[in-house]
């Protein structure tokens, strides 16, 4: 199942939108397949991949990590290096570019953590688009850097202050937007999920990163046990997988954010947690956290990009399957795997990546030492520093923010100063 | 003889402010003449609403509102007002989680006689028509103007009684003009035979006068949730202010 079978992958997926949304999803649909067979779109996609985003990226023996650990080999696979930071750029420059081809001048994102809004307002300003980002309220306040970023971009940060004030939140106004201006506008969507074509298309856009793994693994000889990859909506695990998924081998695991707990709102696992079941939301069908009645749960992670209620229908449909296996990993032991990664190897993970390095260090010792893992890391950390310094060093942390504060009011803003001409 | 009233579908959310207050706003717009109420039944993420009335269902459902309270909300209304038909408006995880046809079942048991959910198209409606009869209740899916061709005339001879014609692309809650664009767009959307409602941003007299001749009931929903926001401190003023404007749109007083 690589990919969709008339936009379903299994009983999941689907196009479950309102009319409205009905023609710019087919229309996008028809243009997404022209261009990917078009070899000049492709020559441009691959040109931008490599003089833009910095590809290829690459996949780096984490030699200490693995002598610690005492068991298989650890590789990771460095996305955080391509620019903006994460892999979301991959999907950003690709919707971007089939969006200018379609001939529309207004992009719109919704964004979690940040990376992709920083992303599809990085190839809004490349590109020359017109670029509006949607952020909960919650991840607007805890994602700063990125929102920072994204605003020097030049793209306008809407946040959305309604329903739980995160990722989901963010994908209905960003949808209700679409349906208002479907003529000028593409809605570029952060993950592998929504209504057809989009999972198929954020995967093949994301694809070029398991494509990359398999040709770094082949010029290595490895011996490949385990993949292992966050997922949020499920963008980069995805890409990362998808020329595995047909094969028998090697093992993919997917992991969710455990939050702190495995209570009802304390974490956001939709295939390992309590709560997960399938249901229809957000125009697609896969898994989500529902009650009952099918309302949305509420989600807690540390990491704003895997606080999301659903999961990408083909992840749903492969791990249903038993091709995916997934488990999750909790707050804490991310911030551990930050820490530990950090330390020992210099990779700064984010947040999110950091749960699939911490599933890495539960698994690695279990397995030889002749085999091998590929860690995703699907980002780096630079965003995330609001999050870890309280935790690390928080009385450093607290008058840091102190002076800072102290320092803005006393208006010895200098820089600004200067560079506003004052 | 045509008298020249005309026949209005109203928007409610179950619930909002309060049961008690729905119940009064329910009263003001039967008493204004509303021949339809539209219950909306709260949903955490209702992606076609506009600010009105997506804050309307966050508030009810901050209370802890069920898919059960709404039910039985309804089926207080359909007691009261048993000449007036009650067409429940929600989205399709209300409906699938607890399972398509159970949710009919109860759906029909409460007093309801039809069904809108935007988001399960008539052509994937993960079996919502075919349960809806069964239990002797009408689906009665959307059409929106920006639908191909093809497909709108695939939704208009497919045999549904009634369809609702949302009339204009975007959310709910903005004002819409009636233009001969829009008149035509009826005109396909009815090509069928299907009777439809036409809404989507009506919120006076003269977009209703505009649509009636077209129309088999108009729709207004936003402007009514505004009104009781507007009076959700004063059931009096609430009752009253709801019922004028109901008049006006139904040209009851004329
Ligand atoms: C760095 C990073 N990794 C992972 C994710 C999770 O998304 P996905 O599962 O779609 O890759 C996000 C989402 O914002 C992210 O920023």
């Amino acid at each position: 199942m690589t990919h969709s079978d008339n936009g379903f992958f299994n009983s999941f997926g689907g196009k479950y939108v309102a009319e409205v949304l009905r023609g710019p999803l087919d229309e996008l649909e028809i243009a997404f397949k022209e261009a990917m067979a078009d070899p000049s779109f492709i020559k441009e996609l691959e040109t931008i991949q490599r003089d833009y985003i910095g590809r290829e990226t690459p996949l780096l023996f984490a030699e200490t990590a693995t002598n610690l650990l005492g068991g298989a080999q650890i590789y990771i696979k460095l996305e955080g290096l391509a620019n903006t930071g994460a892999h979301k750029i991959n999907n950003a420059i690709g919707q971007c570019l089939l969006a200018k081809r379609m001939g529309k001048k207004r992009i719109i994102a919704e964004t979690g953590a940040g990376q992709h809004g920083v992303a599809a307002a990085a190839a809004c300003a490349k590109l020359g688009l017109d670029c509006t980002v949607y952020m909960g309220e919650v991840d607007v306040r805890r994602q700063q850097p990125n929102v920072a970023a994204m605003e020097l971009y030049g793209a306008k940060v809407h946040a959305v202050t309604s329903g739980s004030r995160t990722l989901k939140d963010a994908v209905n106004e960003a949808m209700r937007d679409w349906a208002a201006n479907p003529d000028t506008t593409h809605y570029v969507l952060g993950s592998a999920l929504g209504p057809a074509p989009f999972p198929d298309m954020v995967r093949e856009f994301q694809s070029v990163i398991g494509r990359e793994v398999e040709k770094q693994v082949k010029e290595r000889g490895l011996d490949v046990a385990a993949m292992i990859a966050c997922v949020g909506g499920g963008s980069n695990s995805i890409g990362f997988f998808s020329p595995f998924i047909d094969k028998k081998e090697p093992v993919l695991i997917g992991v969710e954010a455990g939050g702190i707990g495995d209570g009802v709102g304390e974490n956001a696992a939709r295939m390992t947690g309590n709560a997960g079941r399938e249901g229809i939301m957000h125009g697609y069908k896969s898994r989500f956290l529902l009650d009952d009645d099918g309302q949305a749960l509420p989600t807690r992670s540390i990491s704003a990009g895997l606080d999301y209620c659903g999961i990408g229908p083909q992840l749903a449909a492969l791990g249903c399957s038993g091709r995916i296996k997934f488990t999750s990993a909790r707050d804490d032991e991310a911030l551990n795997a930050v820490k530990f990664f950090a330390k020992n190897e210099g990779v700064l993970f984010a947040m999110e990546s950091a749960h699939a390095g911490a599933e890495a260090i539960r698994l690695a010792p279990t397995l030889p030492k002749d085999k091998a893992i590929i860690i995703n890391m699907s980002g780096r950390g630079d965003k995330d520093v609001f999050i870890t310094s309280p935790v690390f060093r928080k009385t450093e942390w607290l008058s840091f923010l102190h002076s800072e504060i102290e320092r803005l009011e006393a208006n010895e803003d200098i820089h600004t100063a200067q560079i506003m001409g004052k | 003889m045509k008298d020249n009233k005309i026949k209005l579908m109203s928007h409610l959310v179950a619930g909002y402010p309060t049961d008690e207050l729905a119940f009064t706003a329910a009263r003001a717009l039967v008493d204004g003449g509303a021949s339809i109420l539209e219950v909306q039944l709260p949903f955490s993420d209702p992606s076609a609403d506009g600010p009105a009335i997506q804050g309307a269902c966050t508030e009810v459902l901050k209370r802890g509102y069920k898919t059960e309270d709404g039910l039985i909300f309804i089926a207080k209304l359909h007691k009261e007002f048993p000449e007036v038909s009650i067409y429940l408006m929600s989205y399709g995880s209300l409906v699938y989680t607890p399972g398509v046809e159970n949710f009919c079942k109860k759906a029909a048991a409460a007093g309801v006689t039809g069904m809108i959910i935007p988001d399960l198209p008539f052509d994937f409606d993960e079996g919502l028509t075919a349960a809806c009869q069964k239990n002797g209740m009408n689906n009665i899916p959307v059409a929106a103007p920006s639908m191909s061709p093809v497909r709108l005339k695939k939704m208009a001879t497919a045999g549904f009684p009634y369809i609702y014609a949302a009339l204009r692309t975007g959310i709910t809650g903005t004002e819409t003009s009636v233009d001969k664009a829009t008149i035509d767009f009826l005109k396909a959307t009815g090509e069928g035979g299907s009777k439809l409602y036409g809404g989507f941003g009506i919120s006076n007299g003269n977009q209703a006068k505009a649509l009636a001749d077209s129309v088999e009931a108009i729709v207004a929903g936003s402007v009514f949730v505004r009104i009781i926001t507007e009076n959700k401190d004063n059931s009096e003023d609430l009752y009253k202010a709801v019922r004028a404007k109901a008049e006006e749109l139904t040209n009851k007083n004329n």
